[in-house]
């Protein structure tokens, strides 16, 4: 894992723990609809990922991402991008 | 020598609506509660005439003053007062009892009303146009809302407050931004069919991006407000805005738990109900920061002094 991954990876898990504190690593590999995030929890996931990695992501495709695996890729683009 | 924040009053008559009143459209209070941080709100009396709820906002500030006929101008900001012709402003003079040579006007900017207000009025009275200033902000949302539909009937609440602005000479000087961005307007709007329709994620987004760049203008470009207070759309918003000011040091306020979002309202009302609670000093300087629909976005820091009574 790239240190850019890492990074990502713990911003979500530590936005997944807000909801739920036993949540591992695992739980990155889930389908959104299968973890305890509303609407509004995806904006402020975008959020936290832009401000991680200060870039600026566009929240229409990452509005409709089904996986958090997606929410990886689509970071990891941007910040290589620079 | 400049214009700030003098005297401040509110009114908030009606029904308490809490959130166990949405159960009838599926919404729990938990449910409620995560989305918006609101547990309840207040709700006007539909038969309850607008200019009588600012007037009673206003009158308290008028009473108080040594010479009401140095009120020079009014400024009345709503986005849901219904009638146009007369406008509701000069009702409101005449029942508070401002003389009738004071200038009075509506203004509508949505829920970014107030600080436009606020703008306005300072304004005037920097340019030596007005000694004072009274800018006063009444909502009924209940009646803009479809009380059936669970996306927003739950997050609206109705109130009023008003603000008497007045040169100081130890009053530091105005700052503002605002702006607007007629492309987005369709991001939150009233339908056809009576009621209002917002994108929630975008309007989330947005309003989060516009209010903490405001706030970070107001300490780039003046001196720094002792206190912040941000449209109080949603306390998710709030809290994200927060943490994106964290680095400015400043006491956010998040009174949204018990009004709800009173559009052009919620600044003066929560800015009044954190003094109320002795949450802050009588003597500082406010930030106000505002996202609505339009979209209309903005902030304004100016200086305030207050009388030792209650606001509320």
């Amino acid at each position: 894992m790239s240190d850019i991954e890492s990074r990502i990876a713990d911003t979500m898990l530590a936005k997944l723990r807000e909801r739920d504190p036993s949540l591992g690593p695992d739980a990155l590999t889930r389908p959104v609809g299968e973890l305890d995030l509303d609407s509004l929890d995806l904006v402020e996931l975008h959020q936290q990922l832009e401000r991680e990695l200060q870039v600026k992501g566009d929240l229409k495709e990452t509005a409709g991402f089904a996986f958090l695996d997606e929410f990886t890729a689509y970071f990891v683009k941007l910040a290589n991008r620079g | 020598m400049s214009a700030g924040i003098v005297d401040i009053a509110t009114a908030k008559p009606g029904r308490r609506i809490d959130n166990d009143h949405f159960a009838s459209i599926g919404l729990t209070d938990e449910w409620i509660r995560r989305r918006s941080g609101i547990g309840s709100r207040s709700w006007l009396p539909d038969e309850t005439p607008l200019a009588d709820v600012a007037a009673e906002a206003c009158a308290p500030i008028v009473t108080r003053t040594d010479d009401p006929s140095s009120i020079d101008a009014l400024i009345v900001v709503s986005t849901s007062v219904r009638q146009r012709i007369p406008g509701v402003a000069q009702k409101v003079a005449r029942l508070a009892g401002l003389a009738p040579s004071v200038m009075a006007l509506d203004m509508n900017a949505a829920c970014c009303g107030f600080v436009y207000g606020l703008v306005t009025g300072v304004s005037l009275c920097d340019a030596g146009q007005a000694r004072q200033v009274l800018v006063c902000s009444v909502e009924a949302m209940s009646r803009m809302v479809d009380r059936m539909d669970r996306q927003t009937a739950c997050l609206f609440g109705d109130g009023s407050a008003a603000v008497l602005l007045a040169d100081r000479t130890d009053f530091g000087g105005c700052c503002r931004v605002a702006g607007c961005d007629g492309s987005q307007a369709s991001l939150m709007r009233e339908t056809g069919a009576g009621g209002i329709a917002l994108d929630g994620m975008q309007v989330y987004d947005r309003a989060v991006r516009r209010m903490s760049e405001s706030a970070q203008y107001l300490f780039d470009h003046g001196p720094a407000p002792t206190v912040l207070v941000g449209h109080q759309a949603n306390s998710r918003i709030l809290e994200q805005v927060r943490s994106f000011s964290a680095h400015l040091d400043v006491p956010f306020v998040n009174r949204i738990e018990n009004s709800g979002n009173t559009s052009s309202a919620s600044i003066p009302l929560a800015f009044a109900a954190e003094l109320d609670a002795g949450a802050l000093p009588a003597t500082g300087r406010l930030g106000a920061v505002a996202y609505g629909a339009g979209e209309a976005w903005g902030g304004v820091a100016v200086d305030y002094r207050l009388p030792a009574v209650p606001a509320s």
